[in-house]
Formats: C-alpha cells, structure tokens, sequence
C-alpha cells in the first residue's frame, strides 16, 4: 500500500540519467508484460503460457488485484469440468501445488498483502472441492504449517491469526465428517499453542486475545464442573498475576487482566464466562484478592499507571456488587485517582470524567 | 492520483513552530500524477481511485478544493465504472468494493450525482445495486467482490456509499448490525469477523457503519473509549493495537471513532497535533506515517483529516464518519 516505515535518504537524491534511462526501460517492460496478460485474458486464452505470464506479473507487484481474478479465471478454465475424471487429478494436483507454491513464497515477502492470502484460501477451497474432503483435510492440515511460520516470522500478524482461526475449523469441520471417528476437536492444541507464543513474548497481545477466545469452548469440551472451572480461571491469574509482576507496564498483560475480570462481572454473557454460576460474594472474593495482589506490586513500582488504573477498575466492579464491608476507601480511590493524573497526562480527560463516574 | 512515495520525507525531528505547510502539500498532491517515468507510478494503479479520493479530499480541507479539475477528476471516475455498477481501481481493472466505495465518495464530495445518470442509465441504481448484491442474506456480511472475501471492513463500504446514494433500503441493515454485534471483544473493540483481535481500523469500520445504522446503543462506549485512548503513546502518536508503534493514518481511525462516541477529549489534542505535524516534508509537502520516513498520498490525507478533527485553525471541518 502506502510507504510504511520506509525510512530513506535515497528517496530525496537526484537520481543520475543513467538510473532514470534504466527506470524507463523497467517502466516500459512492466507496461508490456501488464498488456500483453489483459490482452490475452481478453481474448480467453486460458492456458498454461499465461500461467506463467501472471506468475511473472503477481512476483513483480502482488497487490495488483485483477491479476489475480485472472489467474483464477484461468486456472477455473484448466481444471476438468468433471472432477471425478481420474485422468485429469494429475494435473489438476501439479496446477494446486505451484499455486502453493507461489503464494507461500509471495507471503514470506509480503505477509501483509490481502491479496495473497485470498488466493491461498481460494486454493485450498478449490482443491477441496476439486479432490475430495480426505484430499482437502491433508492440505488444511498443512496450512498450519504455514501459518505457524508466519507467526514465527511476525507473531502479531493479524493475516496470519485470522487464517489460522479459519484454517483448525475447517480441519475440524472435515475431521468431523471421517467415518468411524471421534469428532476431533483443535482447541485442546490452540490452547497449547497460545502458552507457548505466551511464553517466548508476554507482550503478544493477540497471544492472549486468541486464549481469551479458546477458554469458553475449551471448557465445554472438557465438560468441566464449576471446580475445575475455577481451577482454570485461578490458574490463568496466577499466570497474568507473574506476568504483572515481570512487566507491569505492558498493556498487553493488562488488558488480559482486564478480561478475565470481565468474565466475572454480572454482565458477562453466559457463553462467555469461565465460572458459570458465581455470586456477589464469591466476585467480591475474587476483587479483594486482586486488590490486594497489585496493591503489594505498587510497593515496588509507584510509577506505574496501569497499578492505579488496575485498582480503580477492581473498586468499580467492586462497588457494583458491594455487600457493604469495604476493602478500601474512598480516600483510598481518590489517590489513586490523582496518581493516574499525574503519571499520565495525555488521558487527562478520560481522568476527569471517571473521577464523575465514581463520584469522586 | 499516483500512490508513489516520496521524492520528500517528514522531519526527523518536530519543528520549533508548529505550522501547516499548505501549499506545499497542495502542489505535491497536484504533483502526483506527473510521475508517470516512476516504475512505483505504474505498480501502484490498482490503488489509484483511493489515491485519487485521498488527494482531493485533501484538498477540501485544506480549502483548495479547485486545485485539481472537477472535470478530469469525474472523467477519470467514470472510465473505472464497469456495466455491473461497480467500479476498478483504473480503468480495465476489475470492479471491486473498496474502489465503488471511493469514487461514491468523490461525486457525493463533487456533487455529482447527475453526470453518473448522464454516463449512465440509472447509474445511481446500478451502482447501488451492485454494492446490495455482494451481502450475504445468510450473516448479513458483505463480499469485497465476486470472490467473496469478508471482511467487517466491506460492511461500512456498503452502508457509506449506500447512504450516500439514499439507497440504504437496498439491503438489510439489521442483519449486517448483528454481524458487526458479533465482532465484538471483552475490550469493547472490533475485529474482521467474529473471533478476531481488535484492531483500530476495524474499530473505525464497525462503529462508523453502527453510526450510519443509527445504532450506537450497542457499543460498549465506556470501554471501547478507554481502548482506544490507550492508543496513544508518550511520543502523542497513535497505534493501531496494543504494543504496536505508532503511525499517522491512525490519527484517523482512532480519532474518528473516538469522536463518535464523544470521547476525543480522552487523549492529548495537543501532543497528537505536534505528532502529526511533525511528519510533514516542509520543503516539497506531504505528510509520512512518522517523524523521518517517506510521504504519500494516503498519510497526507489521513494526516490532515486528523488535524481537522483537532480543529486545526484554517482546515475545513470533517465528518468522523
């Protein structure tokens, strides 16, 4: 798209006549090569020498989205009108893999392009069509080779979460439909897998976001009873509670926080709570020890907003379920109001309007 | 309009007055489409009606609507729309949501409505036609094109160009409220579709077709707005998501949205404005996605949207929608 995070110099040099004679040149190959593709998907030729005319043109600018519907246009064209004719698999497989191929390279390059990833999720719904659910199950399965690579490569890169949230329901959906099998379910291993980025980069917020959307159906699936959903819900504190602790200014972490504390709140949809049936003691009980866990790290780090922030959001989900004893003050909530004005003046506003919103 | 960058970068450091250099920027977007002797020129057409939207839009609010022709600007317009009712990037290439979506936005801007039904019948129909055609009945959604990708993003394209056509009947808006309902996170933020990260963009698109929708009782506005606001970082720039670094095109996605629910005044205007006008190229005009890297056409427009939501003396007023 636009130039982002392109630093250069070169950009503002006079570019030598030798250079600019050569960029001539580029231009009028590159204007060549995109007339004679629209010419001759114009005139329908449909064969495997465009193939590769559109595969020279997509390598040189993959963001050209029509020359993508071309290739589609063609490739519809080269494949049997009868998928169960076994003559033709062969070539129908040997057209699949070099359109494989040639995105796996294309997003290695460019992983931000949407372009690209539509082809490959096209590819793989064709070919599943095309070869049959067993056929379409290995090759969904090896996506996520792909697109563990990807996270490898970029592990916020939302192209590649999405995919992958796509790609486990379509193994699942075909795992399903294997006869004589157990439906097989992913989330056990998504579970896995979002531990492990966790692990290596606290700060992976789209680590934690895809947990916080695994947690409710992981729980289901297990069947668990409200112990062993309470077991869960107090492991993943004691787990966002370290990472507090290991960097207390990381957003990430807090944010995590927040929607665990989220999940108790009165408020929660059903099919989005971790505990089902809790009640306002049992909320308070959880506040209280929430409270007092980020209370003991602000004694090593009074400088942190996100503690303060922490506090006033517990005393409000607090004093929505309030059964009268306090575990704080209001003097208490109007310091720490005054500590988020002072450590972070660019929200001041939002300050203001929750000193309103809590009255105080 | 060319989508090449540069040949001018934004400062590397914020300059001692804060100024807005408008006539610089006005003669590098009229300047854009002189670069035809740059391969970057002809590798960026698939974006030139966005580009197009983006320089003239520009211009409006820099109070120079004139600087580039009303007449070749529609010319142009109309060479990228198909028979179907869509419209391509440029001519000969395919039609596409993202693109029907800014040349509606250019002759709703130009206010001309009547040249689309004097170039073709019931033009104003067709198109919005078309853009109906792409929701799914199913979940409501909208495609990008025939090939079906979906994305929250192609929601407020319909209903932006829908409402500006008058045609908003054409579809069924409740079901595609209850899809964006369902792309909604703990955070109060949106995603692509149902299941995926927040992101400011889609932030952006979700509430910006809610408000069109007149639907906004069902953002979390509280919380949504506290998401947003922590998009600010110490340097006044905005990012897109949690831990990320901040980039011009942001001041508008987050900005906007922020002023549909109310809550501009949750971040810092001032630090924000030095941000952006810090990445201004003071000598040869545009604006880059931060201080020291090179400009474009897309930065500068949604830089100078956002310093017109900051009430920027001298910038005509924008619509956060």
């Amino acid at each position: 798209m636009a130039s982002h995070g392109i630093t250069r110099a070169a950009g503002t040099a006079v570019r030598t006549e030798e250079a600019r004679q050569q960029q001539l040149r580029d231009v009028d190959a590159y204007k060549e090569l995109v007339d004679l593709v629209s010419t001759k998907v114009t005139e329908r030729q449909y064969t495997l020498e465009v193939i590769g005319l559109l595969t020279k043109l997509l390598k040189q600018n993959p963001e050209y989205y029509t020359v993508w519907n071309h290739r589609r246009r063609v490739l519809n064209a080269l494949f049997p009108s009868d998928p169960a004719d076994e003559s033709s698999k062969h070539g129908v497989n040997d057209l699949l893999q070099n359109d494989l191929q040639l995105t796996f390279a294309l997003l290695r390059q460019y992983p931000k392009c949407y372009w690209i990833w539509n082809h490959r999720n096209w590819l793989l719904e064709t070919a599943e069509s095309q070869q049959g659910a067993e056929v379409g199950r290995q090759l969904w399965s090896g996506e996520l080779l792909l697109v563990n690579k990807m996270l490898g490569a970029d592990s916020r890169n939302f192209h590649a979460w999405g995919y992958r949230r796509f790609v486990t329901a379509q193994i699942e959906r075909l795992t399903t439909f294997t006869e004589g099998e157990a439906p097989r379910s992913l989330i056990e291993a998504e579970f896995e897998y979002t531990s492990s980025m966790i692990r290596s980069n606290l700060s992976n917020f789209s680590a934690w976001h895809h947990r916080s959307k695994i947690i409710p159906r992981l729980l289901n699936e297990r069947d668990a009873n409200t112990d062993a959903r309470r077991a869960l819900l107090d492991s993943e504190l004691a787990l966002i509670c370290e990472a507090i602790n290991t960097d207390p200014f990381d957003q990430s972490i807090w944010f995590y926080h927040q929607y665990l504390m989220s999940t108790l709140s009165p408020n929660c949809p059903s099919k989005d709570r971790i505990v089902l049936n809790l009640n306002n003691g049992d909320r308070q009980r959880y506040y209280e020890n929430e409270m007092q866990y980020i209370r003991e790290i602000l004694g090593d780090e009074e400088d942190c907003k996100w503690i303060y922030e922490g506090l006033l959001f517990l005393a409000g989900a607090y004093l929505e379920v309030d059964g009268g004893t306090k575990v704080f003050t209001t003097a208490d909530m109007r310091s720490w109001l005054e500590q988020l004005k002072r450590l972070d003046p660019l929200r001041k506003g939002r300050w203001d309007d929750l000193g309103q919103c809590l009255n105080l | 309009m060319s989508l090449v960058s540069g040949p001018g970068r934004g400062m590397a450091s914020l300059p001692a007055e804060t100024r807005l250099y408008v006539d610089k920027h006005v003669s590098y977007i009229q300047s854009l489409d002189t670069r035809k002797d740059e391969l970057e020129y002809w590798l960026t057409e698939h974006l030139r009606l966005n580009g197009l939207y983006w320089g003239m839009t520009a211009l409006h609010l820099l109070g120079h609507p004139e600087a580039l022709p009303r007449d070749g600007i529609l010319k142009f317009v109309f060479s990228c729309l198909h028979e179907s009712g869509g419209f391509g990037a440029a001519p000969g290439h395919d039609a596409h949501m993202l693109y029907t979506c800014s040349a509606v936005q250019i002759i709703a801007t130009l206010d001309a409505f009547d040249k689309l039904e004097a170039h073709m019948e019931h033009g104003r129909r067709k198109v919005g036609q078309w853009i109906a055609s792409l929701q799914d009945p199913e979940t409501g959604t909208f495609a990008g094109d025939e090939w079906g990708e979906k994305d929250t993003r192609f929601i407020f394209n319909a209903f932006l160009s829908l409402s500006l056509l008058g045609l908003l009947d054409l579809v069924n808006v409740d079901k595609a409220v209850q899809h964006i309902n369902s792309c909604v996170n703990f955070d109060g933020a949106y995603g692509t579709s149902p299941g995926a990260e927040s992101h400011s963009g889609q932030v952006y698109t979700c509430v910006g077709a809610l408000t069109i929708a007149d639907r906004l009782d069902l953002v979390n506005q509280e919380r949504l707005g506290a998401w947003l606001s922590e998009r600010q970082l110490k340097n006044g720039g905005l990012n897109g998501r949690p831990e990320k670094t901040e980039d011009v095109c942001y001041s508008w996605w987050v900005m906007s949205s922020l002023a549909m629910i109310n809550k501009l005044h949750w971040i810092d205007g001032e630090k924000l404005t030095a941000f952006i006008l810090g990445c201004q190229d003071p000598d040869l005009g545009g604006l880059s996605d931060r201080p020291g890297d090179m400009v474009d056409v897309f930065h500068t427009h949604f830089g100078i949207a956002g310093l017109s939501l900051l009430k920027y003396p001298g910038l005509a007023e924008v619509d956060p929608v």
